[in-house]
């Protein structure tokens, strides 16, 4: 059975045993090229690129990041989708359940996997109906909690924080607060993404 | 003690397939954009068709000199590509390539794949912003903004087939789709279908590729994040594009396309069960499957023209963001009105030949 078969040691292994393989994937070209490459650094080759032209400034110029409203969504959208996985194989196997199609075997199989038992014998099998119940009730659990999430994305959609290009967003709310001239306190970044 | 060595052997194998695989597309890629752009492509390397172009390549990257800017971070410039290559290495470790044929048949599989393949954003981003170059920072932060809103869309459309499956183990899902073309999770509902398409361009852009390769976008930003990277260092960034292509392809073949399954089960009636036979052809058409889609993300590359860095954002956040929430809602209400689905009358039994429980599909 797939859901009790699962080995932290192995598993725990075969990650650092990966994560090895794939540096050395990388480490062994490099280690021969060390013999082949020729090693000769000057002041030029040293420069960064700015098309040819002598560089002006360095890269630790301050400009506007511009996305922290899109990370502070991503983080809320990606903790609901991480509760959304359990969910949808509760579901899943709820929907397979409600199947009035399914053999006695597989209704057998998939009632021992959604109840967690690792003996399929000893699992009386759920009836269609039941996991017809489990499957609307798991239907308005997803519509409570997805709906939530929604409407602060519609707040935050309203409030004009996904538009990129924010002069577009303060013009519109100066031109629907009907105001006089741009507000105060707005300052275009010296360096935009 | 078996499953160690089994496991030791698959991370040899799948490296191997990494390496030789980048090359290969590589070279298809070459090949498809010359034929799209009316040339040739490479022709000589190799005899005919310039099959070893990619490797004449590699012999001459190797030769290379290994330049630092002296202005860069030396320590995160040199350790980027590692943590690139990790993250998308390391999603192999259980992705399936046939029936039971994956390192570590994990019960989370394709939520491990999308954590991992994550990994490799701070790697672009450390590059971009360790190189000290302008044009590399704004690739980097351009990356950030870009992954992490498009992984949002991407794993909600990853939730919808497995509303389906009822399980996160990628070979069970694999084989729950086994028999007639039709028991594809593409076809099971009109949802899922336009679900696989929202999901397609999603991995398109996780994967930095155009018409959403902002990061590189070598119009205006001489080459992004990849600036100031030269010779080895500068190819394995490729290497890691290419490898994560082919996963996010064989997480889309797996979820949508039935895996291994042909799409007629030419082998009814015969049981080959355990027989290497049945999985090695398995394993062709899921190669076949996952490369089909590789060669749509060259072709989109070489067909659209590339978005703008607000274009990608409202792609994402205005279209597929809402597309996607309003398919899962509409996938679970299509699943509690039809629970025996579109060709349920069919019932999954009488084309499920092979006789795998639909659950627990484990060998």
């Amino acid at each position: 059975m797939d859901y009790f078969s699962f080995r932290p040691v192995l598993f725990t292994g075969a990650l650092f045993l990966f994560a090895a393989v794939a540096i050395g994937m990388l480490l062994a070209p490099l280690l021969l090229g060390w013999f082949l490459r020729p090693h000769n650094p000057s002041k030029e080759k040293g420069d960064i690129y700015e098309c040819g032209e002598p560089t002006i400034g360095g890269s630790d110029a301050q400009f506007d990041i511009r996305f922290y409203v899109v990370a502070l969504l991503f983080i809320v959208f990606d903790v609901e989708i991480a509760f959304f996985f359990p969910w949808a194989v509760v579901f899943g196997k709820a929907t397979t359940l409600a199947k009035s199609t399914l053999s006695e075997g597989q209704r057998q199989h998939v009632s021992a996997a959604l109840l967690g038992e690792a003996d399929v014998e000893a699992v009386t099998p759920v009836a269609a109906d039941a996991a017809g119940f489990l499957q609307r009730v798991a239907l308005m659990d997803l519509l409570v909690f997805f709906g939530v999430v929604l409407v602060g994305f519609a707040y935050v959609w309203k409030r004009g924080d996904l538009d990129w290009v924010r002069a577009m967003a303060r013009e519109r709310a100066v031109k629907t607060a009907a105001g006089d001239g741009p507000p105060s306190g707005t300052k275009s970044p010296s360096l935009s993404v | 003690m078996i499953d160690a060595i089994w496991v030791l052997i698959a991370a040899v194998l799948l490296a191997t397939f990494v390496g030789v695989a980048a090359m290969v597309y590589i070279w298809m890629e070459r090949k498809v954009s010359g034929r799209i752009q009316d040339r040739l492509g490479p022709t000589r390397v190799g005899g005919r068709f310039g099959w070893l172009q990619s490797l004449a390549d590699g012999a001459k990257l190797i030769q290379k000199e290994d330049l630092v800017p002296d202005s860069a971070d030396q320590i995160l410039f040199r350790l980027a590509p590692y943590v690139v290559m990790l993250g998308s290495f390391v999603a192999f470790l259980a992705l399936p390539f046939s029936n039971g044929w994956v390192a570590v048949n994990l019960n989370i599989a394709v939520f491990f794949m999308l954590a991992v393949m994550s990994v490799e954003v701070f790697g672009v981003i450390m590059a971009g912003y360790s190189s000290g170059s302008k044009w590399s920072l704004l690739g980097g932060m351009r990356e950030a903004a870009q992954v992490v809103s498009y992984e949002i869309p991407m794993a909600i459309c990853v939730v919808i087939p497995i509303m389906v499956a009822g399980t996160l183990n990628l070979n069970t899902i694999a084989n729950q789709q086994a028999g007639m073309f039709w028991n594809w999770y593409l076809f099971q509902s009109p949802i899922l279908f336009v679900t696989s398409f929202v999901y397609f361009t999603c991995a398109t852009a996780s994967c930095k590729r155009a018409p959403f390769d902002l990061a590189e976008a070598e119009s205006e930003l001489v080459a992004g994040f990849l600036t100031e990277y030269s010779g080895m260092r500068w190819s394995f960034f490729f290497l890691a594009e290419y490898a994560s292509m082919f996963a996010v392809s064989g997480i889309f073949v797996i979820l949508f396309l039935g895996g291994w399954n042909g799409p007629i089960p030419i082998w009814y009636g015969i049981d080959f069960g355990d027989v290497w036979i049945g999985k090695f052809f398995g394993l062709l058409n899921f190669l076949i499957k996952s490369s089909l889609m590789v060669f749509v993300m060259m072709w989109l590359r070489w067909t659209l023209p590339r978005l703008r860095i607000d274009q990608v954002m409202t792609t994402c956040l205005k279209y597929l963001l809402p597309m996607s929430c309003g398919l899962l809602l509409l996938q679970a209400i299509w699943q509690v009105i039809f629970p025996n689905g579109l060709v349920g009358w069919m019932g999954p039994e009488v084309f499920n030949p092979g006789g795998y429980p639909l659950d627990g599909g484990q060998p």
